[in-house]
């Protein structure tokens, strides 16, 4: 695939924690209406995730990718909540620190995959890193899209953990992050497709994600719910131009094509 | 909430019949797609020259898979209830949105898998798509209605003090372990391989070689649902439901008493002997032993 021209992991890196550390940062500065902005940021590390997923799942991990994307929600979700609940006298080191933790547990995990384990992927270090990362700012923004804050006792308990928001943001933040990759699983699997299919499974989690935020936000949820349903219309369109583009014949119907067998 | 024992054992069959349904619909809504452990011989059958008209649904394993639909039915559900919506219409929204939801993934992952096959040629056929999906999201339709109900139940009527996004979610989990281990097998073994002798394995040089021709026609997956609604879906169901009924059953007669575990420990010590028994029989009637015999007496 070297002649196909591909955004570099490193780009998608800083994307993903740049993008998303805005959104966090930015979501509580006018509550409700700024917290739409947790789930563009909580997007952005979808994205960056399903790359990384991407590039440790190549490895013939074909049946391990949701274990994969899973693995990530669960290291991202300690750490985040460590991260947040630990710095009760500066909230604003709360996300920073999450993703620290996080990157944390990601090495020590993907350095005993590769030395204990001995699963000898290049990139298990660097990917488990990259994911638990990216995990860590997916549950932060959208938690943050749902409460408002990323306030850990006074938002996200009340408004996330109580009344079961969580287990939307990390199940379906999950599947956001491992569906791109297990979808276009196959030989002529192209990043720009897997990158516009991972944008719109993280519009569908925030167009979900909005749906909660009518309840414990009211109605500046809407404008989450809306702006998510719009972008997944616009990277929903995106996938389908690509798979037109990459498909060996998109037909209306018809027989199966003659081959040797 | 509490109830007395006619009214408990009414909400326990009520919950016992939901979960049949819910694991009967699930195991068919994973053939529809080709979901689960029969995918990979559709995902290998291209590369092995077999081009198909069979959908290819990659949206995970059923546990994650149902497991989404369950926990954005329960959400949906939870918001419309905050909103005073009565419980039959928040449940069924929820599903609604929750089976909508579903579908898109469906489309994505049928469109993403046969586009990363170009070089085997394998098309994209949009008749399969436009009438596949539909079933798909039917299906998964029927099944968060009924798992978020029982999570409704459990929450509202026997009192359990979890939230209802976390009941379903633990429902959806199950209902999609079970459905690939009762129900695959009958997908798998049974309908990709049925041209090869009943229970002789899936040699290696067998691998991606499915059956793509139908009893008229092309094969598609509506007719493997037709072939899997007759024994590995009401399987799955009664397996799922049988979970749900003795489970809850001897709490419900007992209370939460040392009784009650008593009961729960024999049922498993009952259930651990018939599995036995009944995987003795199938060893005796169809296992790879009496193959090796046979051959041993072609040789002398």
């Amino acid at each position: 695939m070297s002649d196909i021209k591909e955004i570099s992991p490193n780009t998608l890196a800083l994307f993903g924690i740049i993008g998303g550390l805005i959104g966090i940062y930015l979501s509580p500065l006018y509550p409700p209406f700024t917290s739409t902005f947790g789930a563009l940021g909580a997007i952005c590390a979808v994205i960056w995730g399903a790359e990384a997923v991407r590039r440790v799942a190549k490895y013939g991990l074909g049946t391990g990718v949701p274990s994969i994307g899973q693995i990530a929600m669960g290291m991202g979700i300690i750490a985040a909540m460590f991260g947040l609940a630990i710095v009760k006298a500066m909230p604003l080191a709360g996300p920073i620190v999450s993703l620290i933790t996080a990157s944390v547990i990601g090495f020590i995990i993907g350095w005993f995959a590769q030395n204990v384990i001995k699963m000898k992927i290049p990139v298990m270090i660097r990917c488990m890193t990259e994911i638990a990362a990216a995990g860590a700012l997916v549950i932060i923004g959208f938690s943050a899209a749902v409460a408002g804050s990323y306030d850990f006792t006074r938002s996200l308990i009340p408004l996330v953990f109580d009344n079961g928001v969580m287990l939307a943001v990390f199940w379906v933040g999950a599947m956001a992050m491992l569906h791109p990759f297990n979808a276009c699983l196959g030989p002529d699997e192209k990043q720009k497709r897997l990158l516009y299919l991972a944008a719109s499974t993280g519009a569908i989690t925030m167009a979900i994600i909005g749906i909660a935020a009518v309840m414990t936000l009211g109605a500046s949820g809407v404008i989450t719910l809306l702006l998510g349903i719009i972008l997944w219309l616009i990277f929903y369109k995106k996938f389908w131009d690509e798979v037109y583009k990459d498909a060996a014949a998109v037909v209306g119907t018809g027989l199966i094509p003659k081959t040797e067998a | 909430m509490v109830l007395d024992l006619t009214m408990s054992m009414a909400i326990l069959a009520l919950m016992g019949a939901l979960a049949t349904i819910a694991g009967c619909l699930e195991d068919l809504e994973s053939d529809v797609g080709s979901q689960s452990n029969p995918n990979s011989q559709v995902q290998l059958a291209p590369q092995m020259n077999f081009l198909h008209r069979i959908y290819n649904k990659a949206i995970s394993g059923e546990p994650i898979s149902n497991g989404l639909s369950a926990v954005t039915g329960g959400i949906v559900t939870t918001v419309l209830l905050n909103a005073k919506f009565f419980p039959l219409l928040a449940i069924v929204v929820g599903a609604f949105i929750a089976a909508i939801i579903y579908g898109i993934f469906a489309t994505t992952s049928y469109a993403g898998r046969v586009a990363s096959q170009t070089r085997f040629k394998q098309p994209l056929y949009m008749d399969i798509m436009r009438y596949t999906t539909p079933s798909i999201i039917a299906h998964n339709f029927v099944v968060c209605f009924c798992l978020v109900a029982i999570a409704y139940i459990q929450y509202a009527v026997l009192g359990y003090p979890f939230t209802i996004p976390f009941l379903a979610l633990i429902w959806g989990i199950s209902v999609g372990a079970i459905g690939s281990s009762v129900g695959d097998v009958h997908y798998g073994g049974e309908r990709e391989f049925q041209n090869r002798e009943f229970g002789c394995g899936l040699n290696t040089a067998l691998s991606g070689r499915i059956v793509r021709r139908a009893e008229s026609g092309l094969r598609n997956s509506i007719d493997n649902v037709w072939f899997c609604a007759k024994f590995g879906g009401p399987a799955t169901g009664i397996g799922l439901g049988l979970t749900v009924f003795f489970s809850s059953w001897p709490t419900t007669i007992w209370g939460y008493t040392w009784t009650a575990i008593g009961v729960g420990v024999f049922i498993v010590a009952i259930m651990a002997v018939m599995n036995r028994l009944v995987e003795i029989q199938v060893k005796n009637a169809y296992g790879p032993y009496k193959e090796d015999k046979t051959e041993k007496e072609a040789g002398a």
